[in-house]
């Protein structure tokens, strides 16, 4: 196989998971497409071991590389300056404020992943310590993701019953000033 | 009244006072009637890394550098200058 026949199957997959991913959504049934994603990297996988050509070079990974770093970038200042906008109309639409924490922990997790795969690559795996750093690691996540799920799982809040926003818990801010409907 | 451009070279070049590096790959791929694709084989990269090496726009690493050396059959020296 070669690499432009390759490179033709992979957009052809990505437009056909693009697709069905849309249609998931409008249809609420998000079994087939995770099947089809599962399924497509098996097929690219596989297809990926008979093309005879090269389809990546150092070139490639340090421009890869470059890439990644602005798109991080440039992710991180649009997801920090919506952040802010969303948070500061919070009161107009409490919905603006899940987005807005999203926006800010994807963040965080995006800059934290890259600062550890980052200090892999450029230390650890160079040394014997490896196995450590991995086991670390997926420990702090765990911790973190516990962390984030025990503080913002949104058991304090405001939530509209009868017409009436109503406390849940013990918000510490106030209640929105939209009409409860 | 004519004038010539000097090569501009990048910030970290300029950060750094790198020089610029020029190679005989095109000259010496000729010599031994390879094509980019062939040579690009037999270093293990793609045609168009062979391309913009020969233009002096992408600087090899020392595996490739030595890989291409190797094949062109010259030392490392012979095959890139720096200015």
């Amino acid at each position: 196989m070669t690499l432009k026949q390759y490179q033709r199957i992979k957009l052809a997959l990505t437009f056909v998971l693009a697709f069905v991913f849309s249609q998931a959504i409008v249809l609420k049934s998000f079994i087939p497409p995770i099947i089809l994603l599962l399924a497509s990297l098996l097929l690219l996988i596989m297809l990926r071991r008979r093309v005879t050509e090269i389809i990546a070079d150092e070139r490639d990974y340090l421009t890869g590389g470059k890439s990644a770093l602005l798109a991080i970038q440039i992710y991180s200042w649009i997801a920090v300056i919506g952040m802010f906008i969303l948070y500061a109309f919070r009161d107009r639409n409490p919905a603006y404020e899940p987005i807005a924490v999203t926006l800010a922990f994807s963040t965080c997790l995006l800059m934290l992943l890259y600062g550890v795969i980052f200090r892999y690559y450029n230390k650890i795996s160079l040394t014997d310590k490896k196995l450590v750093y991995i086991v670390f690691v997926l420990i702090l996540f765990l911790v973190l993701a516990i962390a984030s799920i025990r503080l913002f799982s949104g058991e304090d809040d405001w939530i509209c019953q009868n017409g009436e926003w109503v406390g849940r818990g013990r918000p510490d801010f106030p209640a929105p000033t939209v009409p409860c409907e | 009244m004519g004038w010539t451009r000097t090569p501009r070279l990048s910030r970290a070049n300029r950060a750094l006072r790198i020089n610029t590096m020029t190679n005989k790959i095109k000259e010496l791929r000729a010599k031994h009637n390879l094509t980019q694709e062939e040579l690009a084989n037999r270093v293990g990269v793609r045609r168009e890394t062979i391309v913009f090496l020969e233009q002096g726009k992408y600087n090899p690493s020392l595996k490739l550098a030595y890989d291409i050396a190797r094949a062109l059959e010259v030392k490392i020296d012979d095959l890139f200058i720096f200015d």
